[in-house]
């Protein structure tokens, strides 16, 4: 990174912790055993992968037998969705989730449409919330499956998954959430909550790239997607890669949102004071019921392109960064009821760990700045350029 | 989405990003837009005894379409506006390495400079 740049997209991905680097860097220099090995240097190695595991179970309130690693939570919402809709067949099959659910999860869903999965995509709020009663509503004699973000990764508005999880248990359907983004944020007690499984991820905690994890509930039972060995239960076939799974163990046991997110939150409300008193700036989704992290607005008559080039030394993204090179406007945006222009016309910033109070304030002033440019540039512009 | 010097180079200091003067003989203006694809092009063109005087854009659009817009500013003027008439929008996206996909904003530049010559004649 250059001594110019800012980095404000932790919500696309987050720079690794050097103690979790440290904790990498042990593992891939002093244990390369395969930890499905019975000998010793196998022991040591599933050794450290059970410590992950527990780490990795103690943040999300979960017993350690009920994580199952994966490459990342599109594949734990792979298998999620996939594992659970395509267990029986010749029967009809019905999925409830949100259109303003993350690809991962959306394009699963095509693709089980596609086999002749029913599925409904229940609408959110102006907010951003996905409102529990209209998810009770979709859920029929054939749903199996309920699939809801916990915060979105967008706008951060924090959905109320107790709510839909009592409603699910209620009528004895199976509830999904992508944690992605909750985790270190919010406090998560998946024993004691309605949820059957739960999708987390290593990177956006600090952690590396390519690992993640599935919860799944004791009497959850999945059709696993990859076949090959009999490792994580039978439900994920393939060697685990333990130094990622130590790096996702240290990156969990570092992730605590009691220490962590009243900072985020701080961080974040300066960025908006900031912000706001760009003209015409409005933030989307409730933040009253946001993470602390992620902050979404709205720069009404400039084309989102155009800022994020015109500010290439201050790292944000328009919306999901896994849908950055699409020219579509955010899904999520337009879901909540905003126009193509303005959903393009919108900046996501997400704040973490290595955020500084100055870094925020002076991409505030960058962001100004771009703005003001770019009006000008397009100042006799029609209205339906900022509409 | 990568973007080529010649972008970079125009998306920064857009030279003939301005106003033309109100009231200056020989002023036209076109505009053209396309709301699906959200751009939205203005030129002002100063003709004189048939020659682009000066020549000035606004535009709102991806960095592709501003770039452009300012490379077509900068190529327009002191050309006779029998050439400018012509423009071909292709060109100006390779000279920028436009992606193709991005023809179809570009081409309402086209529109904008043809709309101005129309008002001219």
């Amino acid at each position: 990174m250059s001594s110019r740049e800012i980095y404000l997209d932790y919500a696309a991905t987050a720079p690794l912790d050097s103690q979790v680097a440290a904790a990498m860097h042990e593992c891939m220099t002093r244990e390369f055993g395969n930890p499905s090995s019975l000998h010793a240097a196998g022991r040591r190695a599933r050794a450290l992968v059970d410590a992950a595991r527990a780490s990795v179970a103690a943040r999300v309130g979960a017993a350690s037998d009920r994580i199952v690693f994966t490459s990342g939570a599109t594949e734990s919402n792979n298998l999620a969705l996939q594992g659970v809709l395509r267990r029986s067949r010749n029967r009809r099959v019905h999925l409830v989730t949100s259109r303003i659910e993350h690809k991962s999860v959306l394009d699963v869903a095509r693709a089980l449409e596609s086999s002749g999965v029913e599925v409904t995509y229940v609408a959110a709020t102006a907010g951003g919330s996905v409102d529990p009663e209209r998810v009770v509503e979709a859920i029929g004699a054939d749903t199996q499956l309920v699939s809801i973000m916990h915060v979105n990764n967008e706008t951060g508005v924090i959905q109320d998954v107790r709510a839909i999880g009592d409603a699910c248990r209620a009528r004895g359907v199976l509830f999904h959430v992508d944690a992605a983004q909750s985790v270190g944020k919010l406090p998560l007690e998946l024993a004691a909550a309605p949820i059957d499984l739960c999708s987390l991820t290593a990177h956006k905690v600090c952690g590396p790239k390519g690992i993640g994890a599935l919860y799944v509930a004791p009497r959850v039972t999945l059709a696993p997607q990859m076949h090959g060995g009999e490792q994580e239960r039978g439900l994920r076939a393939g060697t685990l890669a333990t130094h990622q799974v130590v790096g996702m163990g240290k990156a969990y046991d570092l992730a605590d949102p009691a220490s962590e997110a009243p900072r985020f939150a701080a961080l974040r409300d300066r960025l908006w004071d900031e912000l706001r008193a760009i003209e015409g700036a409005r933030s989307n989704g409730d933040r009253e019921r946001s993470a602390a992290h992620v902050l979404n607005v709205t720069f009404p008559g400039v084309d989102g392109e155009s800022l994020r080039f015109a500010l290439q030394d201050v790292c944000v993204s328009a919306g999901s960064a896994c849908a950055a090179d699409s020219p579509e406007a955010s899904h999520v945006l337009t879901g909540m009821g905003l126009s193509d222009v303005l959903a393009g016309s919108s900046l996501r910033f997400s704040v973490g760990r290595f955020t500084t109070e100055a870094e925020v304030v002076t991409a505030a002033a960058r962001v100004a700045a771009a703005v003001t440019r770019l009006r000008t540039l397009a100042r006799s512009a029609p209205p339906w350029c900022s509409a | 989405m990568e973007y080529s010097l010649a972008v970079r180079r125009h998306f920064a200091a857009p030279q003939k990003a301005r106003e033309l003067p109100a009231g200056s003989p020989g002023l036209v203006a076109g505009e053209a837009e396309d709301r699906t694809l959200h751009v939205w092009v203005r030129f002002q063109l100063q003709i004189v005894d048939e020659t682009i005087a000066a020549a000035g854009f606004q535009a709102f659009g991806c960095p592709h379409t501003l770039a452009a817009a300012s490379a077509v500013a900068d190529w327009a003027e002191g050309r006779p506006v029998a050439e400018v008439r012509k423009l071909d929008v292709k060109a100006v996206c390779a000279e920028l390495e436009v992606p193709v996909e991005k023809l179809g904003l570009l081409l309402r530049i086209e529109d904008a400079v043809a709309a101005c010559c129309r008002t001219g004649t």
